[in-house]
């Protein structure tokens, strides 16, 4: 309550207020208590493995072996065993690492963002989105390991003297890179991490209830032995909010540093100003796409319908058509400057990109970017979950494209037509990337059977319930 | 009991409970006290005194010898011990050094903040008496307590006893160390 | 309603200060306005204060939209904290139709006398070293889009939006505190929603045509992500002075509390934060490639021709502290958003540095005898005063008499409960 003045009678305006009646939407649906929640949550952790999850993870395995397999391969017979060549010297190793990168930001922008934006519908889904960050970034992190061919010298990237006796190029945005993409990942874990300790107690002392305790004691060990003190919550809630406060600006800025890989060089189609700001857009969208490739068939399984409900599923397709239409914003950008600037590249680039060799994927691009979100100004279809679920695969099938679009066909016709070429990946690129997605299952799977796959803590202080307030008159 | 208890400890069954019974413990002079909860209750820090938490402190000292070390690192390399001609760059520039710079930033505040966090709420603790309590995990799930320590200047077991009742606590215990 | 005169509603204090308040401002705004247009007497000034002028046009053009843009921003997101902030706003979106009149003299004098204001306006101006406009390459391949019809067209467009969707959200509003019906919170979401989008391109096209375009050989996609930026900060900052002179008059007294400043200087924060970013990129991204055909507008603002620094390389060092550095560690302290003298003392720090920017794009314009941009310090910027204290005494009479014509917060709203309320 405002606590302004006590002293001042209250301006006789506030008799007249009445406000018009629209309820916001239960974050929680059916009344559930608190109970119920825990119950839910901690049940997927304390039950049986269901047979599904073992069909899955078994796909999955096998999926994953792909990367393993291409990997190995890599390593052993030496980088010609991927697609790149001259002029095409980035090929699908760098368009799968911006792709699976800009994936990882969603769940970075419903923990973080959203928090600071006060929208209390993240909490249902920030847990997962969290995971999800992490284990893309560990998908991402695989190509520029792997890409240096010599991977047991990676760690030269780091700023520490090795053997070649001078220092990394800082100047590089492929250095920043390192920085940036490593800090993104300790930081998700960090992040992640704290958000799980009080969920880890709640477990610790169910089964310890339960008696079970191999189990008590492994999740009591990460525990950290909280306890639900209020003194700890008060600097738990600061530290949380400082780790978003921090966690915002390292995500624009990882997906910045990643667009000035492009942007600091100064090819036509590459070299462009609003390269920044329109990454951070167009990987908000894939990542959002993601979330809702995932949640929509978990909360289907588990029936969680009552946390995931209808408003979050909405207002996941509204940041999804919001990111869509920057996106489509900035590709009318540069597609005005490359005409307003009469740089004939640059001029080039664009109308190559439309109709020369590489054409079919642009117009999948622009059909799976601009016109899919489209669809989410329809309630009709926010509400039909199987087809958000299908447009978001389409979403994130765009940004793919999108990727390859400006990294291929930029370096596939330049400057000089002597030097035009034209890239196709191999199937050891091929095998490599689909297999990610093995990786990315394999770890997913064992998040949501071994973790709580939403903050309990966070959804119950956004429940009605958790007003001290609640049946006391006030506004 | 054969040593001396921890403290008392009552349930409540609903956060405004607690938020009311928050008010008279720390009405009454308390000082060594807390609340169990299973999620942060809105006001309730201030229903119990508590001034707001140092962890910010440390964040902003993590922020600035991030951001140093990214340009000191950058500079010593680029400028200093081995400066090499890049791209017509400047040896050392503030504007190229900023990327890495600001990521350093970064990583050192969240690390000094989950230091800090840690370090203000003496975490890890894995043994800690309320931990032994039968109705712990109902603390964690949807129940609330109000924990008083014995060590407290004004803990008396009778009166303590009594304001916790009179707060509306229920199923009142005393805790062993 | 109360009819004691010591409980009277408090929107009759407003309807009798304001008319007095109002035309105060009026006449302010109409001394600076004639002194700006003295100028024109002086030989040889006549670009000087067109381009002065469209300094302050394109500071107060800014602040409005911004405060159409966080109008619409509001309905979409079905914020609650914001709904006292979002109806002082929607008084300053009055302003549109009399900065749309104040444009006017510009577009007038591109087509009484062509190259006056932009030198793409007139195919027969000389330029520096390379013959004329008509015979320049770069131009003719743009001719379609930089030419005086299509500027006024456009002009005339861009305000027109505006103007429509100001109308539109101010309608629904103040119609809702008189019946309480819902459904102008839908209308309002609907304008929003298709509202952001056009408006988005308008000010993009707007900060393109007048603006950007004075260095018509200049381009980057960046730039209207970086005039989106300052009409961001200038609403917000415009908004927390009217905030806290309505409290200090008593209006808000009991209605704004600590949390609404807070959060509303969170959001100064994040969008100085913003700012940086945008100005940061676009200015590495050609420092970075270093090709000549970009880099001339910045080198323009650092050194002359002879190779020694000139005064814009300190504006530039001026918006880099000023704009940047200094708001964001102020406003990282919780104290100095809450208390009102110590957030009043930011923001209008900001909108300096916000017309600082708008110099710093707009005034190298004027160029001297070598091609260089003239120097920052000098008899210009009393021109740039005269302007921005004029347009802006026109633009707060319209906000007052707004002001004066409807309840201080929306009644009815169905958030105004939420409002008045806000915790953290």
């Amino acid at each position: 309550m405002a606590h302004a003045d006590t002293t001042v009678a209250k301006p006789a305006i506030l008799a007249e207020v009445k406000p018009a009646s629209l309820p916001r939407a239960e974050l929680v649906e059916n009344n559930r208590s608190f109970a119920w929640v825990t119950d839910k949550i901690c049940g997927i952790i304390e039950g049986k493995t269901p047979t599904w999850w073992w069909v899955c993870f078994t796909l999955a395995c096998a999926l994953a072996s792909f990367t393993v397999m291409g990997i190995v391969y890599l390593v052993s017979a030496g980088v010609g065993v991927w697609g790149l060549a001259n002029p095409v010297n980035w090929g699908w190793a760098i368009v799968n690492f911006v792709f699976w990168i800009g994936i990882g930001h969603a769940g970075t922008l419903i923990s973080a963002i959203l928090c600071l934006l006060r929208q209390k519908w993240r909490t249902s889904i920030n847990r997962a989105a969290e995971a999800m960050t992490i284990f893309a970034v560990v998908c991402a992190g695989i190509f520029p390991v792997f890409h240096v061919g010599r991977v047991w010298f990676a760690w030269f990237l780091f700023p520490i003297p090795n053997a070649n006796g001078i220092w990394q190029n800082f100047r590089s945005p492929l250095e920043w890179d390192v920085f940036a993409v490593s800090t993104y990942g300790t930081v998700s874990v960090l992040f992640w991490y704290v958000g799980l300790i009080p969920d880890l107690a709640v477990l610790r002392d169910r089964f310890n209830r339960a008696g079970n305790k191999l189990r008590a004691t492994l999740y009591g060990i990460f525990a950290m032995g909280w306890r639900g003190s209020n003194r700890n919550w008060s600097n738990y809630e600061m530290a949380y909010l400082i780790l978003a406060g921090v966690s915002t600006p390292l995500v624009l800025s990882v997906h910045t540093i990643v667009s000035f890989d492009f942007a600091i060089s100064l090819l036509p189609g590459w070299h462009t100003t609003i390269f920044p700001p329109y990454f951070v857009a167009g990987a908000i969208f894939s990542g959002f796409g993601m979330v809702l490739t995932l949640m929509l068939p978990l909360r289907a399984i588990y029936k969680m319908e009552d946390l995931i409900t209808q408003y979050h599923i909405d207002c996941m397709c509204k940041i999804v058509l919001a990111t869509g239409t920057i996106v489509g914003y900035a590709y009318g950008m540069e597609f005005f400057i490359a005409w307003y600037g009469a740089n004939p590249y640059e001029g080039f680039a664009f109308i190559n990109r439309a109709f020369g060799n590489y054409a079919w994927a642009y117009w999948i691009m622009i059909a799976c970017n601009v016109i899919t979100p489209q669809f989410f100004w329809f309630k009709k279809v926010r509400q039909n979950t199987a087809f958000v679920w299908v447009l978001s695969i389409f979403v994130n099938v765009g940004m793919w494209f999108e990727r390859f679009v400006i990294t291929v066909t930029s370096l596939a016709r330049d400057f000089l037509p002597s030097s035009w070429g034209y890239y196709s990946p191999t199937i050891v690129d091929i095998m490599t990337f689909f297999g990610t997605f093995g990786v990315f299952s394999v770890l997913f799977l064992l998040f949501i059977r071994f973790l709580p796959v939403m903050p309990m803590a966070e959804i119950k202080a956004v429940m009605p319930q958790a007003d001290p307030h609640a049946g006391h008159d006030h506004h | 009991m054969a040593a001396q208890s921890y403290g008392l400890v009552a349930t409540f069954d609903s956060a405004p409970a607690i938020y009311e019974a928050a008010k008279k413990v720390r009405d009454a002079g308390y000082k060594h006290w807390d609340c169990i909860t299973p999620f942060p209750i809105h006001g309730l820090d201030g229903a119990m005194g508590l001034k707001r938490s140092i962890v910010p402190r440390f964040s902003l000292v993590g922020g600035l010898c991030g951001f140093s070390v990214g340009m000191g690192l950058i500079y010593f390399t680029s400028a200093i011990d081995y400066p090499l001609i890049v791209g017509g760059k400047p040896f050392f520039s503030p504007l190229y050094a900023f990327p890495v710079a600001y990521e350093l930033t970064i990583l050192f505040t969240a690390f000094a903040t989950i230091f800090g966090m840690f370090f203000t709420n003496r975490l890890p603790m894995h043994y800690h008496p309320v931990l032994k309590l039968d109705r712990i995990a109902d603390a964690q799930d949807d129940k609330f307590l109000i924990v008083i320590e014995s060590r407290d200047p004004k803990f008396n077991a009778a009166h303590t006893q009594a304001l916790l009742e009179a707060a509306g606590g229920k199923a009142i215990a005393e805790i062993e160390a | 309603m109360s009819t004691h005169a010591a409980t009277a509603s408090s929107s009759l204090p407003a309807e009798t200060a304001a008319p007095a308040g109002a035309s105060k401002a009026l006449v302010v705004g109409i001394v600076g306005i004639l002194l700006t247009a003295a100028g024109l007497f002086v030989p040889g000034n006549g670009k000087v204060i067109a381009l002065t002028w469209l300094v302050g046009l394109s500071f107060w053009v800014a602040i409005a939209i911004g405060m159409l843009l966080l109008v619409m921003i509001h309905h979409i997101f079905d914020a609650s904290w914001s709904v006292v902030l979002r109806r002082q706003f929607e008084h300053g979106l009055s302003a549109f139709k009399w900065l749309g009149l104040l444009f006017v003299p510009l577009l007038v004098a591109t087509w009484v006398k062509p190259g006056s204001v932009w030198k793409w306006t007139n195919l027969d101006y000389q330029l520096h070293g390379h013959g004329t406009v008509g015979e320049d390459i770069l131009y003719v391949k743009k001719a379609a889009f930089l030419n005086p019809t299509m500027l006024t067209v456009m002009t005339v467009a861009f305000f027109g939006l505006w103007m429509f969707l100001s109308a539109r959200l101010r309608k629904a509003s103040f119609t809702q505190d008189t019946d309480g019906d819902i459904k102008w919170t839908f209308h309002n979401r609907v304008t929003a929603a298709a509202g952001l989008f056009f408006t988005a391109l308008t000010l993009t096209a707007a900060s393109i045509y007048w603006i950007k375009s004075l260095e018509y050989h200049w381009f980057s996609t960046m730039y209207g992500v970086w005039f989106f930026a300052n009409c961001a900060r200038g609403a917000l900052a415009i908004g927390v002075l009217v905030l806290l002179w309505l409290y200090a008059r008593g209006d808000l007294k009991g209605i704004l509390n600590t949390n609404h400043m807070h959060s509303v200087g969170q959001l100064v924060f994040a969008f100085t934060v913003f700012w940086a970013y945008i100005s940061f990129s676009q200015y590495f991204l050609i420092w970075g490639a270093n090709i000549p055909e970009e880099t001339f507008w910045y080198n323009l603002r650092e050194i002359n021709a002879d190779g020694f620094a000139n005064q814009w390389k300190w504006v530039g060092m001026a918006l880099l502290f000023g704009h940047f550095l200094f708001p964001f560690l102020y406003l990282l302290s919780y104290k100095n958003k809450i208390i009102h003298s110590r957030i009043k003392f930011i923001v209008i720090c900001i909108l300096a540095t916000i017309l600082l920017d708008m110099c710093y794009n707009i005034l190298p314009a004027l160029k001297d005898a070598h091609g260089d941009a003239k120097p920052f310090l000098s008899l210009n910027l009393l021109w740039v005063a005269t302007s921005v204290i004029g347009i802006g005494g026109v633009c707060v009479w319209s906000y007052l008499r707004s002001f004066a014509t409807t309840k201080l917060i929306p009644i009815r709203d169905p958030r105004i409960g939420e409002c008045l309320t806000h915790h953290e």
